[in-house]
Parts: structure tokens; sequence; C-alpha cells
């Protein structure tokens, strides 16, 4: 019975209602034929979007490249400055070595000018290196400053990532409520369809559901112009990557020109530094020879020393002799004396008999002669004792003079023996001298051998880093173009973005036709409005259901945060970097102080430099051209440290330029995100109005 | 002995040669030991032990009125002797015995007649050599003569 009534109400209303179908069944074919179209545009969107997200995915794979690149060309220029810190200690142990030859070739020579000259441009350059530490230094905290800033940035991507966690949160929310419409209109249709025998509740479910299809489909269009500006905002963020890589890539230019820079500057180190490792080796023949003649000098020196010690004996014999042959001729003065009175006495002796022998007259003749021949032999013998007495007098003064210049050789030959008992010491002394010069030579040649080591290592490096500077213009290129696939594609999107608003308005047009045949039909609102509690019902269910589906979101909102803590390890990373940075900063500043000694020290020892010898000469010529080697080797140093620190910067400004892309590569991602909800909210939308039809 | 030539003994005083008669000379003698008289001339040295005899010695060069010299080895004390008068004349040198013909011999010069000459015999010439020929008497004579204040007065 009751079937019978509802099935006469219904008959009563198609009759009341047959031009309201009429005009319904003409709207639905159009809104059916909009459908379609709005499919196809979903699904060819859909199409464009994977080849949007293979782009994306193409990018990044390029990106992580470029930061390979990056990191690894960053880990070549620390590997540099490590060679860099290694040249630096060796000049500083060469330097040190010259200096300390410096006094010792002061000890042992006169001279010393040109070396003083050589320390004091040694001292020069030292100050020149600890102006470039402090530079190194200031670099330091440069970097540190932009770490921290880097660390900021970072900080701002957590917040970042945390609010669009929170975004997605409230877009599940909408999702919910979207998806809950829809099964509601689902279960409401179906509720209509098993009451297809009661016309009017159809009619009204009908009409309600017109409405709903209505307001859906506005929901529609506006979700669509929502689209539209999202591809507006990928377009933009496209362009701005692009704009980032070609600056990216105009750095990686300047890069490979500051590392050719450094080549042509560590291959002109090297060839310093070879160019002291020859004149080291000239000191070194140098320092042998001066080292041989010091010793066969003072082989020389020994001999005369034994053979003064010989004349000074003779000499001392000699003066001996001559003291007993003045004795003995003094004796021979008494003896002569003697002789002389004797002499005279006989003379006496005559002339008494003499005198005697004339008184007696005749007779006395014989004896007067004997008498004469007597005095005869006297005086023969006085003046033979004169005469012998004059030769020992000459004799006498012969011996003093001799005795005077025995003791005058004596002392002479003395004075010899000490004076050459002294060169002696002082060739010791300058033997002892050239030996340290010899070991400090060696040091030197030890210090330079490490430097030659070095130097080819920090060539090698910078060929590395010259390569990866390549390797980064190269990937910079392959991303400039796959972007400009990516602005290609974009521009499709927008495309089809504007083909669907358009087919959209339409729809909204249909769908206020439709509305206005629905309007006949508002009779059966009530019964629509049973329907309704219906829908209440299944709603709960897809409540339910809906509630699983935010679990989800909620794994992606957790996965979000997990996100944002990672960002916040990588800031307390950056923090740590900092702190090293300071150290190293701390470090450099130290040695910046320890080179301040050095000076010190360097400026002492050329207060002590005052003579060198002749053949010592040669040795501080060498050292001056070592010298001024060594100051060519600080030069390039200086050259590649510059070098460095616009490689530094230069990569620095790529990380940055990096850090962007990444950012906006993650809003693309955001929007790729939402747009492919949008889209796949809309299809669905689509299929629940086909099913309705 | 031929009375035409004499033996003298030849001294010297002063580096001038004299001669005195060998006859007048008793002895010749070294200067050993002279007593010194006290109130003597300066030319008196004092007393010598000769012999056994104690005599006067004169130093000729004060009695000459030279200059006094040192004794040494050489100088020689010669005794003359007249009658019983023994006088000893201290001379620089005595050591030859000479024969001088009388012929050699010239008187003094006129010039020096006056002062000197009363003491000399005559000039002799031995070779290239000029000898003085002292008269003993007078030189004895004047030693007797002069007496303390005369010496005093003369010199």
């Amino acid at each position: 019975m009751a079937v019978k009534k509802e099935k006469q109400k219904v008959r009563e209303k198609k009759n009341l209602d047959d031009n309201a179908i009429r005009s319904r069944n003409v709207s639905s074919s159009r809104i059916k034929e909009y459908a379609l179209e709005i499919e196809r545009s979903g699904n060819e969107l859909s199409k464009i979007n994977s080849r949007l997200k293979e782009g994306k995915e193409l990018e990044v794979r390029k990106l992580d490249d470029v930061i390979k690149g990056v990191n690894e060309f960053t880990t070549v220029v620390k590997e540099m400055e490590n060679q860099l810190e290694s040249i630096a200690a060796s000049a500083e142990e060469h330097t040190s070595s010259i200096n300390e030859m410096a006094a010792s070739i002061e000890q042992v020579t006169a001279s010393m000018v040109s070396l003083t000259t050589s320390i004091n441009e040694t001292a020069a350059s030292m100050t020149e290196i600890s102006a470039s530490i402090k530079n190194v230094a200031e670099n330091a905290q440069e970097m540190a400053t932009s770490t921290a800033q880097v660390t900021t940035s970072i900080n701002e991507i957590a917040s970042s990532i945390k609010h669009v966690s929170g975004e997605a949160d409230s877009f599940v929310t909408s999702i919910n409520e979207t998806a809950s419409t829809i099964d509601e209109m689902a279960r409401s249709i179906q509720s209509v369809a098993a009451n297809a025998d009661d016309l009017s509740s159809a009619a009204d479910e009908t009409s309600s559901s017109i409405n709903e299809m209505a307001a859906s489909i506005e929901e529609v269009s506006a979700t669509t112009e929502n689209l539209a500006s999202l591809v507006e905002q990928i377009s933009a963020s496209i362009e701005q990557t692009a704009r980032s890589i070609q600056s990216v890539a105009s750095n990686a230019e300047r890069i490979s020109e500051s590392a050719s820079s450094s080549a042509s500057a560590s291959a002109q180190l090297d060839r310093s530094i070879r160019s002291v490792a020859n004149l080291s080796k000239t000191a070194d023949e140098i320092t042998r020879r001066a080292a041989r003649d010091a010793q066969e000098g003072g082989i020389t020196i020994e001999k005369s020393i034994q053979a003064l010690l010989k004349i000074m004996e003779t000499m001392k014999q000699s003066s001996n002799v001559i003291r007993d042959m003045g004795k003995r001729s003094s004796e021979i003065g008494s003896i002569i004396n003697t002789i002389n009175l004797i002499a005279e006495r006989t003379n006496l002796l005559s002339l008494n008999a003499s005198i005697e022998a004339a008184r007696a007259g005749e007779a006395g003749r014989g004896f007067a002669v004997v008498a004469e021949e007597i005095r005869n032999l006297a005086e023969r013998a006085a003046k033979a004792t004169s005469e012998i007495a004059n030769i020992i007098k000459g004799f006498q003064e012969v011996t003093q003079e001799a005795v005077i210049s025995t003791n005058e050789g004596l002392k002479i030959a003395e004075e010899g023996s000490s004076l050459a008992e002294d060169a002696g010491k002082s060739l010791k002394k300058i033997l002892l001298g050239i030996e340290e010069t010899a070991q400090l030579v060696n040091q030197i040649s030890t210090a330079t051998n490490e430097q030659l080591t070095a130097g080819q290592n920090l060539v090698n490096e910078v060929n590395v880093v010259s390569n990866q500077a390549k390797q980064i213009a190269i990937s910079t290129s392959e991303q400039t173009r796959t972007v400009q696939g990516m602005v290609q594609i974009s521009g499709q999107i927008r495309r089809i973005a504007q083909q669907v608003s358009q087919a959209m308005a339409e729809q909204a047009k249909a769908s206020r036709d439709i509305m206005k045949a629905a309007q006949n039909t508002s009779t059966y609102a009530f019964q629509v409005s049973k329907a309704t509690k219906e829908q209440a019902s299944g709603a709960n269910q897809i409540v339910q259901a809906m509630e699983n589906m935010r679990k989800g979101t909620n794994v992606i909102a957790k996965a979000m945060a997990e996100q944002a803590t990672a960002g916040e390890e990588v800031s307390r990373e950056a923090v740590r970097v900092a702190r090293l940075i300071e150290s190293i900063s701390k470090a450099m500043n130290e040695q910046a102080t320890a080179v301040n000694q050095v000076n010190t020290a360097v400026e002492n020892m050329r207060k002590q430099a005052d003579q060198t010898t002749r053949a010592m000469s040669e040795q501080s010529r060498a050292m001056k051209d070592i010298s001024t080697a060594t100051e060519n080797i600080t030069k390039q140093i200086k050259l590649i440290t510059g070098a460095n620190k616009k490689q530094t910067e230069l990569s620095l400004k790529i990380n940055e330029f990096i850090s962007e892309i990444r950012r906006l590569h993650e809003t693309d991602a955001q929007v790729v995100h939402d747009f492919t909800s949008i889209v796949s909210n809309l299809v669905e939308k689509i299929k629940s109005v086909d099913i309705f039809m | 002995m031929p009375q035409d030539r004499e033996n003298y003994i030849l001294f010297k005083l002063g580096g001038t040669s004299y001669a005195i008669k060998s006859n007048d000379v008793q002895q010749m003698e070294m200067v050993e030991h002279i007593t010194p008289v006290p109130n003597a001339p300066s030319f008196v040295e004092g007393l010598v032990f000769l012999r056994g005899e104690v005599i006067p010695a004169i130093n000729l060069r004060v009695r000459f009125g030279f200059e006094k010299i040192e004794y040494d080895i050489k100088t020689r004390i010669i005794v003359v002797q007249r009658g019983n008068r023994k006088v000893g004349l201290i001379v620089d040198n005595a050591r030859e015995f000479v024969v001088i013909p009388n012929d050699v011999i010239t008187p003094p010069p006129e010039a020096i007649s006056e002062l000197s000459g009363q003491y000399l015999e005559g000039v002799a010439t031995l070779g290239d050599r000029l000898v003085l020929i002292l008269k003993i008497d007078e030189v004895l004579n004047l030693t007797d003569r002069i007496k303390p204040e005369n010496i005093e007065g003369g010199t």
C-alpha cells in the first residue's frame, strides 16, 4: 500500500516536473561534455606533472653532482691549505737555519754586511708572511661569520619546514572535509538510486544533488584558479632557479680562472725552490772548500810552531855557548894582564941589568948585550900581548853583540810561536764555525727537499682544483639545460591551466542553468532533508575513513618535523664548524706571534753580524741568493694564498646560491605536491559528477 | 968606553922624551908603596923603601908643572944618585937604554934658557925623535932649594 501510494506520488510529481526534467537532461549532457573535457585536461595535467617531476628529479641529481663537486673542491682547497702550511713551516725552518748560519758565519768570518742585508730581507719577508697570516686569520673570521649566517639560514629553513608541516595539516583537514562532502554526496546519490521508485524523494534528492554539484563546480572553479596561481608561482620559481644557476656558472668560471693563476704561481714556487736547492748545493761546496783550506792552514801553522820551537831551543844553546865564550875571553884578559905585568917587569929588570953592566964597563959589555936582548924580547912580548888584548877586546864586543842579538832573536821566536799558536786557535775556531755552517747548510738542504715535495703536492692539488672547477662548470651547464626544459614545461602547464580555467567557467555557467532547473524541484526539498539524515549517518563512516587518511598525513607531518630536527642538527654542525674556524684563526694569530718572535731574533742576529773573511764572502753571496729565492717563495706562497682566498670566497658564494636553489626547489616541491593534490581532487570530483549524472 | 958618546936612560913625561945619564941612575923600580910625608911640598909624594934605604920620591910631573895622573903598570921610579944624595923621580914611563953620541946633542935654545934652560943640558935628535937631556944636578938642587914657603908662593 505504502509502495503503491508512493508510486502514485511519484507519478504525480513526474507529471508536474516534466518540463524541468527535460531542461535538466539538456544541462546534464552539456555538463557531461565539460566533465569529459575536464577529465582529459586533468589527465594531460597529470602527464605534464609527471614530466615536471622527472625534470625536478634530474635537476636535483645535477644539484647533488654540483654539491658533491663543490664539497670535493673545498676538501681539495683545504688540502692545498695544508700543503701551504707545510711549505710555510718548512720555509720557517729554512729561515731559522739561515739565521743560525748567519750567527755562525759571523763568528767565523769578517764582513757580514751582505748577509746582514739578506737577513734584513728575510725579516721583511717574515713580516710579509706575518701580514699574510693575519689576512688569513681575518678571512677565517669572515668565514666564521658566513658560517653563522649559514646557521641562521638553516634555522630559517627548519622553521619554514615546520610552517609547511602545519600548512600540510590544515590541508589534510580540508581534504578531509572535501572527502566527507564527496562521500556524503555519493551516499546521498546511492540512497536516491535505492529509492528510485519514490519519485518525489528522488526529485528532492536530485534537486539537492544539483545544488551540491553546483557548489562543487564552483569549488572546482575556485580550485582551478588556485591551480593557475600555483602554476604562476612554479614558473617564477623556475625562472629564479635559472638565474641562480647562471650566477653559479659565472662563479664556477671565476674559480677556474683563479685556480689557473694558482697553478702558475705554484709552478713559479717550484722553480724558485729548485733554485734554492742549487744554491744550497753551491754553499755546501764552498763550505767544504773553506774547511779544507782551514785544515791545511792548521797543519802549516802546526809545522811553523814546531820549527819556531826548534829555533828557540837552538838559540838558547847558542846563547849559552856565547856567554861561555864571554866568560872565557875575560879569563884570557886577566891572563893577558899577568903577561903584561911580566913583560913590564922583564923590561925593568933588563934596564937595571943594562945600568949595572954599564957601570961594570968593559967587563959588563957581554952582559949588556944579553940585557938588551932580554929587553927586546920583553918588548916583543908586550907588543904581542897588547895585540892579543885588542883582539880579545874586539872578541868580547862581538860576543856581547851576539848575546844581545841572540836574546832578541829568542824574544822574536817566542813572539812568533805565540802568534802562531793564536793563529792556530783562530783557525780551530774557524773550523768549528765552518762545521756549524756545513750542518746548517745541510739543514737548509733538507728543508728545501721537503719544500720540493710539498711544492710538487701543491702543484698536483692545484691541478685537481682546476679539474673540479671544470666539472662544476659542466654540471652547471647541464643544470641550465634541464631548467630550460622545465621552463618550457611550465609554459605548457600554464597554457593547460588556462584551458582548464576556461572549461571551468563554462561549467559554472552550465551549472547555473542547472540550478535554475533545479529550483523547480525545490518543492521536494523536505524529502531531500530526509535523505540528508541518511547521508549524515553515512558521513560518520566516511569520517572514520578520513581519520585513517589524517593519520597518514600525520605521519607526513612527523617526517617534516624530523626534517626540521635534521635542519637543527645541520645548524649545530655549522656552529661546530664556526668554532673550528675560530680555533684556526687563533692558531693563525699564534703563528703571527711566533713569526714576530722570529723577527726579533733575526734583528738580534743582524746586530751581531760584523766581520767576514775573504773566502767566506762567496758563501755570503750564496746566502744572499738563497735569501732572495726564499723571498720569492714567500711571494709565491702569498700569491697562492690570495688565489686560495678568492677560491674559498667563490665557493662560499656557490654554496649560498646552491642553498638558495635548494630553498626554491623545496618551495617548488611543495607547490607540485599541492598541485598534484588539487588535480587528484579535481579528478575525483569529476568522477563523482559522472556518477551523479 | 970612548968619551965621544954616553949611555942614557930614556923616560917619558907628558908625551915628551927625556934622557938622563945611566951613570947617575942607581936603579929603577915600579911604584909599589909610597909612604906620604906630612908638611912636604906638593911634588913630594912621600918616602919609598928600596934596597934597605929610605928614599924621598918626587912626582916629576908636578915638579915640572904638568897635570898629575894616576899610576899604572908602566909608571916608574928612577932612583938617581949624586954623591950621597939619592932621590926617586916618578915618571910616566921608562923602558929604553940608549947610547947617544955627543955630537947629536945641541945646547938648549936661547929663548927658553931663562926658565927651562937651567934644567936642560941639551937637546938630542935620535932619528926623528927629539930628546931633552936633563941636568940631574939642577933637578936635585931644585929639590933642595925650594922650601915649603917658596913653593906656595911659586905655585
